[in-house]
């Protein structure tokens, strides 16, 4: 397959060879689609374009969108590829209606993406479609990326600084509600999942990503496959990325990430469970609208506001908030019969309760009930900052509802109790993003210049979470720092068995020169070098695991 | 929080590329292939046009091609990017001592080692340059600093030595020799040397 790459990568040099392989040939394999939306960037698109045409796998649909932008026809033709299909739109309406647009017309069993400023590396499809062939429980493969910074020269060719693997993160469910951690241009998916998340929001003007990301998420799981297979770009200075300068709008960006939290696919969602969010109310007034407005802003776990009002108080309530049900009761009905009537409604997993009023902050719902999901051995946990005065619980909607049904007559606290289901607070352990906490205190570690506590913690991390290449990766770079050039030494040396990046090849290179070995340091280096001018750094055995 | 760290972490992201390329210089340089050495220094200097540090390897790229018009331009292109670089003094050092214009040589290398008390090839080379002047005093005192920082180093020890017996310092010059020979017993001149300390001190007695 390297080799394979090598030989692609010179004959794009030299313009030889590039006859189309024979049809069977294109044919081996699954068909994949790859959509590439433009806008004003003639000149990247070329290599980006280039980068796909001459990918190892062939069985390609190439979806090319031009978003209302400069002319690029003459890019496109120049390839004289047929595998390419040019949608070529003179008005401009935004990434996700282009990629809905290109999506319209695709037939590949996968999907991937690249921007019309990135690379993929020769063997990117190749890679993710053996991983979805192979691993048919995921839905999603994605692989890592460089970020390579680099500065624009006046004649608009890219002089590349650095190439820097940010982030190599295996697939956390959880994390992906609350934000993105896997870039678009690295994952490939199966096209049929799209008629489960629908097609890409054309209201959204920033994370369109995420979005879509996050809606997989709902019913497959994502396969991470720690090879190098391309770069994106980010230029040193001033950005002309769109999605960069929308950033900057504060408003626009909270109503993009409020609208990316509050979507919810149509049901049945085979990889996560409901939730469904009781709000007891005493009476109209500010605490309710605030306690509403709180949950709408800090909530990220899929989840539907049930409201048991009157008739009378829902006719008075004002808020126009998303995923609200209206549950009518009468006025005179007490907290434990409106949780009664909500829960007849509730079809959701899993089951909060609050009153109005209550303090809601940022993971209010999600520490309690992260601990619930991973529960063997409790069946409800308070809400932080719950009370005897203020009671705020989640818990399974089977275990609410078996209460309920034994002791309709007792408040909820009671009937819980009388049940045998006992309530407690998450211990620390218990919380989501275990491996996020440790990670700042290891960047802490580092700020602060305690290389070697940030190393432990790195390897800590590597040991006991995952993300085990990207954390072996930070050990040895702060084991370096640190002055322990041996352990960094060791550490660099293993990655680069595996997943070789400008960084460890750098780091290796320095530590062999140091004792006086410059052959070796030299190979490590060309290595760098040669992944720097555009190759990807070749390792030593094919990848044979993904982790999800 | 150690910003100045933080800000050398953000700075390597500019600097990657640039720190490769120079790393690929040195080690070229180490192993002899200037010409390959040479390549990597100017693409080096490409990417970080302010840095001194590839015009310090295309001097010593130039010095060992004995090509001293170009190393001087390069030594003096680093001085102007860095007032501060000890290297391109040094360099800058070698070029005047191979053109054979010794004060201007020992100039060059007490300016490195103002910089930079810790730089041997100044400190040998101003060693070199004093005996082909006949003028020794602050060469000692260099010698001296060295020494302190690199107590086992026995080339600055030997020369220490032999400054010391130059100056008339006998014991001294037994002393330090004496102290070469425990951690190298084998070095033939050390010894040698000792011999002539010993037969002057035999002979002022």
């Amino acid at each position: 397959m390297i080799a394979n790459s090598c030989n692609l990568r010179r004959d794009l040099v030299t313009g030889k060879g590039s006859a189309l392989p024979s049809e069977r040939e294109a044919r081996r394999g699954p068909l994949v689609t790859v959509l590439v939306p433009t806008f004003n960037r003639p000149g990247y698109l070329a290599q980006a374009l280039a980068s796909v045409v001459h990918q190892s796998y062939r069985n390609l649909q190439i979806l090319v969108v031009n978003d209302g932008g400069e002319d690029v026809s003459g890019v496109v033709r120049s390839f004289n590829e047929p595998r390419i299909d040019f949608i070529d739109r003179k008005e401009n309406r935004g990434k996700p209606y282009s990629l809905n647009e290109a999506l319209a017309r695709a037939r590949g069993k996968y999907v991937a993406y690249l921007d019309d400023d990135d690379v993929y590396y020769p063997h990117h499809v190749e890679l993710l479609v053996e991983t979805l062939e192979k691993a048919t429980d995921c839905g999603v493969a994605y692989s890592d990326l460089y970020k390579t910074y680099c500065r624009v020269l006046p004649d608009g060719h890219r002089q590349v600084l650095s190439k820097q693997v940010e982030i190599s993160r295996d697939f956390d469910r959880f994390l992906m509600l609350y934000f993105n951690h896997v870039l678009h241009v690295s994952l490939m998916h199966r096209r049929d999942l799209l008629e489960k998340t629908g097609r890409y929001n054309e209201a959204l003007n920033i994370l369109v990503d995420w979005d879509m990301t996050r809606r997989l998420a709902f019913f497959c799981d994502f396969c991470h496959v720690p090879v190098m297979t391309g770069e994106f770009y980010s230029p040193v200075g001033p950005s002309d990325r769109i999605s960069f300068q929308r950033r900057k709008d504060s408003q626009e960006y909270l109503r993009n990430v409020l609208t990316i939290r509050t979507t919810r696919p149509a049901q049945p969602w085979s990889k996560l469970d409901d939730l469904s969010v009781i709000l007891l109310v005493d009476r109209l007034d500010e605490r309710l609208a605030e306690t509403m407005l709180r949950i709408w802003r800090y909530t990220f776990y899929p989840y539907k506001l049930f409201l048991p009002l009157s008739l009378a108080e829902k006719a008075r309530l004002n808020i126009q908030m998303p995923n609200v049900v209206h549950v009518p009761v009468d006025s005179q009905s007490s907290p434990a019969q409106r949780v009664d009537m909500a829960l007849q409604q509730a079809n959701g997993g899993y089951v909060a309760v609050l009153p109005a009023g209550f303090p809601v902050e940022e993971m209010w719902v999600e520490n309690p009930l992260y601990a619930l999901i991973n529960s063997r051995d409790c069946e409800g946990y308070f809400i932080e900052a719950a009370s005897a005065q203020s009671w705020a619980a989640v818990l399974r909607r089977c275990d609410l509802r078996r209460s309920r049904t034994a002791h309709p007559h007792l408040s909820v606290e009671a009937s819980l109790a009388a049940t045998g289901i006992r309530l407690r607070h998450p211990r620390e352990e218990e919380l989501p993003f275990q491996f996020d906490e440790i990670l700042r205190r290891a960047k802490l570690a580092q700020a602060d210049g305690d290389w070697m506590r940030a190393a432990r913690l790195f390897e800590q991390m590597a040991q006991k979470h995952q993300n085990e290449l990207w954390m072996r990766t930070m050990s040895a770079r702060a084991y370096f720092e640190g002055g322990n050039h041996a352990e960094a030494g060791r550490l660099s040396h293993d990655v680069n068995q595996r997943r070789p990046t400008v960084d460890t090849l750098l780091l290796e290179a320095k530590i062999c020169r140091e004792r006086k070995d410059f052959r070796a340091a030299l190979r490590l280096l060309e290595r760098a070098e040669q992944c720097l001018g555009g190759l990807p750094a070749a390792t030593t055995r094919q990848p044979d695991f993904c982790s999800t | 929080m150690d910003t100045a760290r933080t800000n050398e972490i953000e700075q390597h992201k500019r600097t990657q590329h640039y720190e490769v390329l120079r790393e690929m210089g040195d080690c070229y340089t180490s192993v002899g292939d200037y010409a390959q050495a040479q390549r990597c220094y100017e693409k080096a200097a490409s990417l970080g046009p302010d840095e001194p540090g590839p015009y310090v390897g295309l001097g010593v790229a130039a010095l060992q091609k004995d090509q001293l018009d170009d190393a001087e331009i390069a030594f003096r292109v680093a001085c102007r990017l860095d007032g501060n670089c000890a290297k391109a003094y040094t360099g800058l050092a070698m070029v005047a001592q191979q053109r054979r214009d010794f004060q201007q040589a020992f100039d060059f290398y007490m300016k490195s080692l103002e910089l930079d008390t810790d730089n041997i090839s100044a400190l040998l080379g101003l060693f070199q340059v004093s005996c082909e002047m006949g003028s020794f005093a602050k060469v000692t005192h260099y010698l001296e600093v060295y020494l302190e920082m690199h107590p086992g180093d026995t080339s600055v020890m030997f020369a220490l030595a032999a400054l010391y017996l130059k100056d008339g310092r006998a014991a001294q010059a037994r002393n330090t020799l004496l102290n070469l020979l425990a951690l190298a017993p084998t070095n033939q001149d050390a010894a040698n040397l000792l011999e002539e300390v010993e037969h002057d001190l035999a002979v002022a007695k």
